[in-house]
């Protein structure tokens, strides 16, 4: 059994979970086993960071989308009495419509990647070593100023957020 | 890639002072308000509009040159594009008076500071020549919108517009992004001029890059589709145009629609444009956004016909005048861009000035349905005609500025039709536009009938407050004079395509 | 097939002699490594619950020598396996399904509360060379994966189909995300002066005695292990931050349906949390297994583990509890205005060099 081989079963298998629960996101009627599912395909995507030697973005997406933006959906679902105990429907009218676009995407890029050939060419790239300094110095050196952009994006969700979620006194 | 090559880039943050000074400005805006005590719904408003003419005369006084590397480029189209966001913002803002007077009681500082927020990102945006910071910019410019789309939180349709827009553009988000990464992983590099080389080189070796180019072609063109609202990714706009606060609608078609296109222009431009000869890797967004812009000339004018409410003919209109937009934008050839550049200036007047009237109308009326029109000219002749006016410059009557622009557009496409043998589809394209833009004629001509030819007076006597129609007035004033004298204008922006490698 | 390096240098003999041992047997040599990490699994796995169990004597006694009691005395010398006979209890007892239950979500929460206490010692050093793998994101990884915590008390409180489960898991879940931030920016603190999130390169940076470990490095070295204090009793739901289970409101909040075994679990997991917070902050603070040479570097690591652990535990028993909202505003308006105040002045002193 050969290095690559191993790396491969995991992906095939990683790559499963993340399609099956991201299928289970989307068709489950309990919208509290959706957001596990949703944990659980977040996890796996974690896992192919791993697999592709970027631990460090693999830790940020458990500790982000893990960690903060799924419990704080499971929160807002716990939160929301009507969403908490009613089975709601996932799919309305236009459902054929949706899937149709995405079979058709779906197909065309595959069809248009599987012209390319892409797996006869291998690259010599070898992932560096400790690459979190490498990531700090281009977030901090080269791309400081979307950075600090993105701080001010941060500002206006937050206000905005506030405003939407806010009780007016009246 | 060693951690030694990570340098800084050239930088220097006087290129990029309009943009930080509007920043605190907003800052300011939002800390002045809350810890004013008196609740006045005017003074935010009134400093947020003096932040924004501070900026444009920051701007004004601006060299041209590197703010930091390629994420921020302070160029003629940077600076054309920077006026029009300025525009928009503070014609918006001027026109959002009344009608936020009673409907928004709390965060009135908020409303306008995010308005700013919004300006600053469209403003970095223009400036980005690298995927990373503009795709940022982009982001920073529709999430203020998210919230203020929704800022009516009392009325379902306001919030439904909020959600709405909020989740087609966190979808046509996700395509944009998806399409930047194949963008990525085909050159290496998020900077567009370097990447336009690097996929060169890559060309030489793998042929087969060109299937995946086409790929993201197609995923940046949805994703900024949605943006730009053209079919088949406009349906959301009727609805959000509707529904948000009627100056947001006016930032939305003017504003946001601007950024898309510089955003547009910046990405195929600037950065794929080298691959559209025949021996290069097949690359024909061209004709792609042609269908799609004629799709939107025909969809926005037929549809705009059958239109009752106001604002869902203008956005209707507005997805049409973006049909007529990409015409010059796939014309792709200096006059072609400054042609983009002078018809959106000419609608931004237009656009700002008419939605500027419609809220004017909506805040004395409370309706925004065409019939409530009938006789205004009986009653308030001034704005009747004025309104008459932006409609008419929208269809492209000369002498209005409108006509110019839809002129500029058809000519720069037929010019290149003539120079370039395998452009001849332009041809179909300018055809089209010609028959639509008769079609536009009848829905403008119906409010003008309706407002000038009902029998009866109109119930409503419009009171002429002040910074509202202020706006309105700027907006005659925009189209009567760029429309008699359209010279400077154009000269400015025919620098535009200096930014993108045409000399004018 | 290594996708990390194994660092178990002092742990090397014992290994090479199993390797060889397992090979003379004449099993695979493809097997040899998953097995060994297996074993080291196991190996961990039993420490872990000896400490608990240990910890949830030493809690019991303490707790009563404070109340003016004895606590366990009967079995052994003052009760010392009174816990183990607990845990036999406890396995042996009646598993109790509520018939509303979410079946699937009441299952799992439970054991992925039990896994996710143990994974953070993937990276915890144990000792000089006594780490399992000593990753480059060390702290990160640990951070990420104690978030499941969070999400299994969450599943729990969802599962079990009880409003006292279900205030429970969304008290603790409110709890755990906001002082998820000071926690982690008072360690940032201290990343910032390593350079590195790897566990063994952060102890090595203390290296020496009491005045090179990080809580000695004035000012802000203290307030960041003040901080962080705080914040890790509140991350494993401790008194004066025990509102998730409060007995007196909520019964005993998100395990109040559970019973036997999965109790068990959701026990022994607690106490192995509250055993991670504390080695995080002897390994961050008080220079992991640095001291004097003449005595090993794990009593030294465990040592210093089990003062952190005395002292919340000394919290638990002399503290009273606060309300949700006093806690969250704690949280929001003191506890991360001052990490973020402390990192930043770290930031500056870093800057400046002002630092031995």
């Amino acid at each position: 059994m050969t290095e690559s081989a191993d790396i491969g079963i995991v992906f095939w298998v990683l790559s499963f979970v993340i399609l099956v629960s991201a299928f289970m996101v989307v068709s489950l009627k309990n919208i509290f086993h959706c957001a596990l599912f949703l944990i659980m395909c977040l996890f796996s995507v974690a896992g192919i960071f791993v697999l592709l030697d970027a631990e460090f973005l693999a830790a940020a997406q458990v500790l982000i989308y893990v960690g903060a933006v799924a419990i704080l959906m499971i929160f807002a679902i716990m939160l929301t009495s009507n969403l908490a105990s009613r089975k709601i429907r996932q799919v309305n009218e236009n459902v054929s419509v949706g899937v149709f676009v995405s079979v058709l995407f779906a197909l065309a890029s595959i069809i248009l990647i599987a012209q390319t050939h892409i797996w006869h060419y291998k690259t010599d790239f070898t992932p560096v070593e400790n690459s979190i300094v490498i990531l700090g110095k281009y977030l901090m050196i080269q791309y400081v100023l979307p950075f600090e952009v993105v701080s001010i994006l941060l500002l206006a969700s937050l206000i905005g957020a506030i405003v939407l979620a806010r009780k007016e006194r009246s | 890639m060693s951690s030694m090559d990570i340098t800084f880039p050239a930088f220097d943050l006087r290129f990029m002072a309009p943009e930080i000074f509007l920043f605190l400005w907003a800052l300011f805006v939002f800390a002045y308000d809350v810890t004013s005590k008196r609740k006045s719904s005017t003074a935010a408003g009134y400093l947020a509009m003096l932040g924004l003419m501070i900026a444009g005369a920051i701007l004004a006084y601006t060299n041209y040159g590197q703010g930091y590397g390629s994420m921020f480029l302070f160029e003629p189209a940077a600076k054309f594009f920077k006026i029009i966001f300025l525009g928009s913002a503070f014609m918006a803002i001027g026109s959002s008076f009344g009608i936020t007077k009673e409907r928004i009681i709390n965060h009135r500082g908020e409303f306008f500071g995010l308005i700013l927020l919004s300006t600053v990102g469209m403003m970095f945006l223009s400036s980005s020549n690298e995927l990373l910071s503009l795709y940022i910019g982009l982001e920073l410019t529709t999430i203020p919108l998210f919230v203020l789309a929704s800022f009516f939180k009392d009325n379902k349709l306001s919030v439904e517009a909020g959600i709405k827009y909020f989740i087609v553009g966190a979808f046509s988000s996700a395509l944009l992004v998806y399409g930047m990464s194949f963008l990525y992983g085909l050159s290496g590099t998020t900077d567009l001029v370097q990447m336009k080389i690097n996929i060169a080189m890559t060309h030489l070796t793998f042929k087969e890059i060109g299937v995946i180019l086409v790929l993201a072609n197609v995923l940046i063109i949805a994703g900024l589709g949605f943006k730009l609202s053209l079919p088949p990714f406009h349906q959301w706009a009727p609805d959000v145009y509707e529904g948000s606060p009627t100056p947001i609608a006016a930032f939305l078609s003017v504003g946001s629609k601007a950024a898309g296109l510089i955003a547009f222009a910046k990405i195929f431009v600037n950065g794929l444009y080298a691959f559209n000869g025949p021996e290069m890797a097949p690359n024909d967004w061209g004709i792609l956004v042609g269908i799609l812009a004629c799709a939107a000339m025909i969809l926005g004018n037929t549809v705009a016909i059958r239109q009752t409410n106001i604002k869902r003919m203008l956005a209707y209109s507005s997805i049409a005048q973006v049909g007529y937009i990409m015409i010059g934008m796939v014309t792709m050839n200096d006059l072609g861009i400054a042609s983009v550049g002078f018809y959106i200036f000419a609608y931004m007047f237009a656009n700002m000035g008419a939605f500027a009237i419609v809220a004017i109308f909506e805040e004395r009326t409370g309706s925004c349905e065409i019939q409530s029109y009938a006789g205004l000219s009986h009653t308030s002749p001034v704005l009747a005609t004025t309104f008459a006016v932006f409609l008419l410059s929208l269809a492209g009557i000369p002498p209005l500025a409108g006509f110019f622009a839809k002129f500029f557009v058809f000519a720069s496409a037929i010019k290149m039709a003539q120079a370039d043998a395998t452009a001849g589809w332009l041809y179909w394209i300018v055809g089209v536009g010609l028959l639509t833009a008769v079609f536009s004629l009848y829905y403008y001509a119906n409010i003008i009938k309706v407002m000038f030819f009902s029998k009866e007076a109109s119930p409503y006597r419009v009171h002429y407050t002040f910074p509202s129609f202020g706006i309105v007035l700027i907006g005659i004033a925009g189209v009567i004079i760029f429309g008699l004298y359209p010279e400077p204008i154009l000269k400015f922006a025919s620098d535009i395509s200096l930014s993108f490698g045409f000399l004018p | 097939m290594s996708f990390w390096p194994i660092a178990v240098l002092e742990l090397y003999p014992v290994f090479s002699w199993l390797h060889d041992l397992l090979a003379s047997i004449g099993l695979p040599s493809a097997w040899l490594q998953p097995l060994i990490y297996l074993l080291l699994g196991a190996m961990i796995f039993g420490i872990l619950s000896l400490i608990a169990l240990f910890l949830v004597w030493w809690e019991r006694k303490i707790a009563a020598h404070i109340q003016q009691r004895f606590g366990p005395m009967r079995h052994g010398w003052h009760g010392w396996y009174q816990t183990i006979m607990d845990a036999v209890k406890l396995l042996q007892k009646e598993d109790i399904r509520v018939v509303t239950r979410d079946k699937v979500v009441f299952f799992w929460a439970p054991v992925i509360c039990f896994v996710a206490a143990f994974l953070a010692y993937v990276v915890m050093p144990w000792g000089d060379g006594l780490i399992v793998a000593d990753l480059n994101i060390g702290i990160l990884y640990i951070l990420a994966v104690t978030t499941f915590t969070v999400i299994s008390l969450l599943m729990a409180g969802w599962g079990s189909n009880n409003k006292y489960a279900l205030l429970g898991g969304m008290r603790s879940a409110a709890q755990v995300v906001s002082y998820e931030v000071p926690m982690v920016v008072s360690i940032l603190t201290v990343i910032i002066f390593v350079g590195s999130l790897s566990m063994v390169d952060i102890v090595k940076s203390q290296s020496g005695l009491l005045f090179n470990w990080y809580i000695f490095r004035f000012p802000f070295g203290p307030i960041a292990f003040i901080t962080y204090l705080i914040a890790a009793t509140a991350e494993v739901n401790r008194t004066p931050f025990d509102i998730p289970e409060a007995e007196q409101e909520l019964v005993s909040g998100y395990n109040v349906e559970y019973s036997g075994m999965k109790f068990a679990m959701f026990f022994l997991a607690e106490f192995v949390n509250m055993f991670t917070v504390s080695a995080i902050a002897a390994t961050l603070f008080l220079g992991g297994w640095n001291g004097w040479e003449f005595i090993p570097s794990w009593i030294w690591f465990l040592f210093k583990t089990l003062l952190i652990v005395l002292l919340l535990m000394l919290f638990r028993w002399t503290y009273p509890r606060l309300r949700v909202d006093q806690l969250m505003e704690f949280a929001w308006k003191f506890l991360i205005p001052v990490t973020f105040a402390n990192l930043i002045v770290a930031g500056i002193f870093k800057y400046l060099g002002w630092y031995w």
